[in-house]
């Protein structure tokens, strides 16, 4: 056993060039324990789809370190499975040959892939859909296929993107279900970036709330709820009382984030 | 309610099964009036006297033409309009397949390469889109000079032509691509080489096709006028041929029979294009 974190950014910094650069997070710190669920919570535009990308290898940080399984973070790979927030599915493959994607590329054996395709489809609910293209499914359908398609690949890590943000508040709460079984079943280490409160808290062992632009982390709350979380939870009295001290957190950078767009630009 | 409404399954279906098959026969015949109209004009116009037969021969003349070219017994073969109208076609049309062919290999992975690397598209781009104003008909002598009056002259003037529109479709199909998808397929370990097979290759097939249809239009320009300048065979060398002894009515039935097989491969390739595409069917993406 290591105490070693599964994900360790130190001092991570991303500016984007252009004619007015853009610093979109500056100086995060965050160590992500190993199987822990981590909700990145902040108000739109605080820089954490950015933070996502820098860990999935999409972007490179512009400044510190970022290691992810002790190795440092240079590309994208099967290690680190990502969820977008609009599914990304190839339109002209069916559901199954979507989820079997990742491991034909890599060349893994045939027979072993389908059989585990085959057990995450039924997982997340989608036996009997293998056959269906991407056009032919919900939202909710297509973002299943989104999540079975990288638990097949065994990755080390789970990288979300606000994947439930578009949709409907029904299939939200059925999606935030499924992920917590789908999660008691294969723990993994999950990083889900989120602005809905609610979905943070129920989901997370811990929540991470970010400041406004340029995105540092601002707290670190450990969620005590016990598992396996009901949607009733949502009634609970601590699930109320750390709603409000989120709410606090995140109202009060909203404002500031406010604050800063109307006033002149800090140098 | 009930009878009226098609919505219903059973017996119902059959009845708007011939429905749907009397709005068919509704087209087609909509889609066949006028030019029997036309036709009908014109015979009148050429019975009448009123059309000399010379220049513009009625179609009843024209049918018989097209009927002893395509299966009068040449005889000793001394009339070329005598039953060789199937080999003609055949002449023409491997022609447009094997210039089609080689446009189609030629340009859609340079267009998949030219759309996904910038570094490829600055030296190569510039290139092709200083040579494409250059018409089909001006690469004619720089063909005969360098391919002679045979089959591969013909067969460069299609590629060349039908390249044109295939690489610049291909081009914006490949760079029409979602960065999501390609994020995606990186992050399932696709190497580049997979990149360009498995995404973005069968991400600009809509556009493929689209070029490729285009491509086949001017293909059947590039074989006729190739035929009638640098190739002894096939339906634009008799085109000329006819025209030359006076024969307007097989040059008509040739013209007809260029625009028949023009619209059939053009028919198949959409059969294709359908099938290949399958997955657009369900429209938004």
């Amino acid at each position: 056993m290591t105490d070693r974190p599964a994900i360790e950014l130190a001092r991570i910094e991303k500016v984007f060039p252009g004619r007015t650069p853009v610093r979109a997070v500056d100086g995060v710190d965050l160590a992500i324990a190993e199987r822990e669920f981590a909700c990145i919570l902040g108000p739109s535009g605080c820089g954490k789809s950015t933070l996502l990308n820098l860990v999935a290898g999409f972007e490179a940080p512009t400044g510190g370190t970022l290691r992810v399984a002790g190795a440092p973070v240079t590309a994208p790979g099967p290690d680190r499975g990502v969820v977008f927030q609009e599914p990304a599915l190839f339109p002209w493959l069916s559901v199954f040959d979507n989820v079997v994607f990742g491991p034909r590329m890599q060349g893994k054996p045939r027979a072993e892939t389908d059989a585990a395709a085959r057990r995450y489809l039924d997982l997340v609910g989608l036996s009997g859909f293998e056959r269906h293209l991407p056009d032919q499914l919900s939202g909710g359908m297509k973002q299943r296929v989104g999540i079975a398609r990288c638990l097949v690949m065994d990755p080390q890590v789970l990288l979300m993107d606000e994947p439930f943000g578009a949709l409907d508040a029904q299939t939200r709460m059925q999606m935030q279900e499924l992920l917590t079984h789908v999660w008691d079943t294969f723990k993994k280490t999950v990083v889900f970036i989120t602005h809905d409160i609610d979905e943070a808290i129920f989901l997370a062992d811990v929540v991470y709330v970010m400041t406004a632009r340029p995105g540092r982390i601002r707290a670190r709350i450990p969620v005590e709820l016990p598992r396996p979380r009901e949607i009733d939870v949502l009634t609970d009295p601590t699930f109320n009382k750390l709603r409000a001290e989120v709410l606090h957190l995140i109202r009060e950078e909203a404002s500031r984030a406010r604050a800063l767009a109307a006033g002149p630009a800090p140098r | 309610m009930g009878a009226g409404t098609s919505s219903t399954t059973g017996p119902g279906d059959s009845v708007q099964g011939r429905a749907l098959w009397g709005l068919r026969a509704a087209t087609v015949a909509q889609a066949l009036a006028l030019p029997l109209a036309l036709c009908l004009l014109w015979e009148a116009a050429g019975r009448s006297g009123w059309m000399p037969e010379g220049i513009l021969p009625p179609p009843s003349t024209v049918w018989q033409a097209w009927l002893a070219w395509a299966f009068a017994d040449p005889g000793m073969g001394l009339n070329p309009y005598l039953g060789t109208w199937l080999p003609t076609v055949g002449y023409s049309a491997s022609r447009v397949a094997k210039g089609f062919a080689v446009a189609i290999a030629i340009g859609v992975p340079a267009g998949i390469l030219i759309g996904w690397s910038r570094m490829i598209a600055r030296s190569v781009d510039p290139m092709i889109q200083s040579l494409r104003p250059i018409p089909i008909t001006a690469w004619l002598p720089f063909s005969i000079a360098v391919f002679g009056i045979r089959d591969m002259g013909a067969v460069f003037l299609i590629a060349i032509g039908a390249f044109y529109p295939i690489v610049v479709n291909t081009t914006a199909g490949a760079r029409d691509i979602n960065k999501n998808l390609v994020r995606a397929a990186r992050m399932m370990g696709a190497s580049e080489r997979q990149l360009l097979l498995r995404v973005v290759l069968p991400n600009a097939l809509p556009s493929i096709f689209t070029g490729l249809r285009l491509g086949l239009g001017i293909a059947w320009t590039a074989v006729i006028v190739a035929e009638i300048v640098a190739v002894k065979s096939g339906l634009g060398y008799v085109l000329w041929d006819a025209y030359y002894v006076g024969r307007m009515d097989v040059v008509i039935a040739d013209m007809v029979s260029i625009g028949i097989a023009g619209f059939l491969s053009d028919r198949l390739l959409l059969l294709v294009s359908n099938r290949v595409l399958h997955w657009k069917q369900f429209g938004a993406r």
